[in-house]
C-alpha cells in the first residue's frame, strides 16, 4: 500500500531525510520510531503528498508521488485518515461538523453522516462533546476528535502523528483500544510516536528512525 | 450530496468571517455605485446634449402657390424616403400659430394675406444622422416641384453631433477607469477575506478536497457578496436621485429605475466581479497548498 524506494528528502536548511526503503502492506500495523526531529512528520507527510521526495520514489495506493496530478492527490487522501500532530481542527465550527468534514466532502448522504459520526464519537468517549467547539476541548479531547475524524470515513490506511502525545494513561489506552479495533477491521495503521511504552504495551513491527535515517526495521 | 456542502460551508464560510464579508461587500457597493454614477452621468449628459438640439434636423419649405395635392405628392416621397424616422406637417395657419406664439403678434393682424409657407419638419433615425446622408436628401428634395426651400442648419448639427462623439470617447475612458480602479480595490479586499480562510483550505485539501471542492463553497460566497453589494448599491443611487429630486438640486431626464437593464447590469458586473475576484484569491492560496 505504502513503498518508499531510496527516497531522499532535503530541506533548504540543510536538514535531510536519507535512503529510506520500506513497504507497509494491507493490513499491517507498524510503529514509526524515533526522537524529536528524527523525521517522523516528515515520512507522513511524504506519504500524505504533502512533501516529495528530492531523490527516490514514494509509491502509495498505486500512485507515485513525483508528478502525481492534484486531484489524485485528493483521491488518495480520501482513503487515508490522518491523525495529525497539530489536530488541524476547524475552530470555526462544533466537534459533530469537524468529524462529519470528510464525509461532506465525499458526498455521503445526511443520515449515513449522522450515524457513523455518532457511532465514533461514542466509541471515543465524546458523545456529550459533539456541539462544543474545539476551542472548550481539554488537548487531550481534541486529539481525540482529531482521531475520530481520520477513523470516520473507515479508510485504508490510518497514519496517526503522536496521537496519545497529550493524553493520561487511561485516555491513551482507550485512544490505542479504537486504533487497534480499526485495525482489526482491515485498515493499515502506521503509528508515529517517541514513547518506548507504547510499543511494549503492544507489539507490532517497528522501523526507529533518527536523524532522518532508518535505524532499524524489526518485526515482532 | 456535494452540492450541499458546497452551499453549506459557503454559507458557514459568510457567519464565521462576518467582518471581512461586510467589507468586501461594502467595496463592492462602493465600486458599483461609482460605476453606476458614471453611467448614468454619460446618459444624462447626451440626453441634456441632446435637447440642445432643434426638436428635428431640417425644415422643408414649400412654395406658396403648392396646392393640396402637390403637398400630398411630396408628404409621400418624404415618407417613404429611406432612413426617415418621423415626419410633421406644418400648415400656413399652424406657421401663424407659431409666429405668434414667438413674437407676440399676429402676422394675420398686420397683412391681410398670411406670407408664411407651410412645410414640413423631418427627423432621420440613429443610422441616418450623418451630414453626407442628409446632404444628398436635401438635393432630392430640392428638385421636387413645389418645394421652395430646404433648411438645415448644419453649423449647430455638426458641433452637437461633435460633442457628443467627445463625450462618448471621455466618458468611456473614464468609465473604464473608473471600473478598473474598482476591481483593483475589491480584488484586494476580496484577498484579505480569503486570507482569513486559510485554516479551512488548508484543511479540507488535506481531507481529501479536491481544488474544485475547496473553490466552489468560496465561489459561492463571491456570489452572495456580489450580489448584495449590486442591490446596495442600486438603493443607494436611487436615493441619490431621490434626494437630488426632493432639494430641487437637477430635473434628471434619466433615472436608474426606469433601466432595469442598468439595474441588472450593475447587479451581474457585481457577482461576476466578485465571484471571479474569490476564485483568483483562492487559486493564488491553492498553489501554496499541495
Ligand atoms: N518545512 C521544513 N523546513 C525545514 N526543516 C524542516 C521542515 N519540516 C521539518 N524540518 C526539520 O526536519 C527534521 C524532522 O522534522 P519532523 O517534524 O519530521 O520531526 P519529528 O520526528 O516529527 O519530530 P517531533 O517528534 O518533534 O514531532 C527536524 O529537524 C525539522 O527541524
Ligand atoms: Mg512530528
Amino acid at each position: 500500500m505504502i513503498s518508499f524506494d531510496n527516497v531522499h528528502l532535503r530541506f533548504d536548511t540543510g536538514i535531510s531525510l536519507r535512503d529510506l526503503n520500506f513497504d507497509i502492506e494491507k493490513n499491517e500495523f507498524v510503529y514509526l520510531y524515533g526522537p524529536s526531529g528524527s523525521g517522523k512528520t516528515s515520512i507522513l507527510k511524504l506519504i500524505y503528498m504533502d512533501l516529495f521526495p528530492n531523490d527516490g520514489q514514494v509509491k502509495v495506493l498505486g500512485h507515485v508521488s513525483t508528478g502525481i496530478k492534484r486531484r489524485d492527490i485528493a483521491r488518495i487522501r480520501q482513503r487515508i485518515g490522518m491523525v495529525f500532530q497539530k489536530f488541524r481542527l476547524l475552530s470555526d465550527r462544533d466537534i459533530y461538523s469537524n468529524i462529519a468534514l470528510p464525509l461532506e466532502i465525499q458526498g455521503h448522504k445526511s443520515n449515513e453522516i449522522r450515524r457513523k459520526v455518532v457511532h465514533v464519537a461514542d466509541e471515543l468517549g465524546l458523545h456529550s462533546r459533539l456541539h462544543h467547539f474545539p476551542h472548550e476541548l481539554s488537548g487531550g479531547e481534541q486529539q481525540r476528535v482529531a482521531l475520530a475524524r481520520s477513523t470516520v470515513n473507515s479508510p485504508d490506511i490510518i497514519l496517526a502523528d503522536e496521537p496519545t502525545a497529550h493524553l493520561d494513561e487511561k485516555a491513551s489506552a482507550e485512544v490505542m483500544e479504537w486504533i487497534w479495533k480499526i485495525h482489526a477491521g482491515g485498515t493499515s495503521v502506521l503509528f508515529a510516536t517517541h514513547k518506548e511504552h507504547i510499543l511494549k504495551q503492544e507489539p507490532a513491527r517497528t522501523i526507529s528512525i533518527d536523524s532522518g535515517e532508518i535505524i532499524q526495521d524489526r518485526s515482532v | 450530496m456535494k452540492l450541499s456542502y458546497i452551499i453549506r460551508e459557503g454559507i458557514i464560510g459568510i457567519s464565521r468571517s462576518r467582518m471581512p464579508f461586510m467589507n468586501s461587500v461594502f467595496s463592492v457597493t462602493i465600486a458599483l455605485v461609482f460605476v453606476g454614477i458614471g453611467i448614468l452621468s454619460v446618459d444624462n449628459g447626451l440626453q441634456y446634449i441632446g435637447d440642445l438640439q432643434a426638436d428635428y434636423d431640417l425644415e422643408i419649405f414649400l412654395n406658396n402657390e403648392s396646392g393640396m395635392k402637390e403637398t400630398r405628392q411630396i408628404a409621400a416621397i418624404i415618407t417613404e424616403y429611406p432612413g426617415i424616422l418621423r415626419v410633421e406637417y406644418l400648415s400656413k395657419e399652424d406657421a401663424a400659430a407659431l409666429y405668434n406664439a414667438e413674437f407676440g403678434e399676429d402676422v394675420l393682424s398686420l397683412l391681410d394675406d398670411n406670407p408664411l409657407p407651410s412645410s414640413f419638419r423631418v427627423n432621420f433615425d440613429e443610422n441616418h444622422r450623418s451630414i453626407a446622408y442628409i446632404q444628398s436628401f436635401i438635393q432630392s428634395m430640392e428638385f421636387l416641384e413645389g418645394v421652395d426651400e430646404v433648411m438645415f442648419k448644419k453649423d449647430l448639427f455638426d458641433r452637437v453631433q461633435g460633442i457628443m462623439q467627445k463625450v462618448y470617447t471621455i466618458a468611456a475612458a473614464a468609465l473604464f477607469l473608473i471600473i478598473l480602479s474598482t476591481v483593483f480595490l475589491t480584488a484586494n479586499n476580496l484577498r484579505l477575506m480569503i486570507l482569513a480562510r486559510y485554516e479551512f483550505i488548508e484543511a479540507v485539501r488535506l481531507l481529501g478536497a479536491s481544488d474544485f471542492m475547496v473553490k466552489a463553497p468560496f465561489f459561492l460566497e463571491g456570489g452572495i457578496l456580489g450580489f448584495l453589494g449590486g442591490i446596495i448599491a442600486v438603493l443607494i443611487i436611487i436615493g441619490l436621485e431621490t434626494a437630488l429630486d426632493v432639494y430641487q438640486i437637477i430635473d434628471l431626464p434619466i433615472r436608474i429605475m426606469n433601466y432595469p437593464e442598468v439595474i441588472l447590469g450593475l447587479i451581474l458586473f457585481g457577482i461576476s466581479l466578485s465571484a471571479l475576484g474569490v476564485l483568483k484569491s483562492v487559486r493564488r492560496m491553492l498553489r501554496f497548498v499541495a
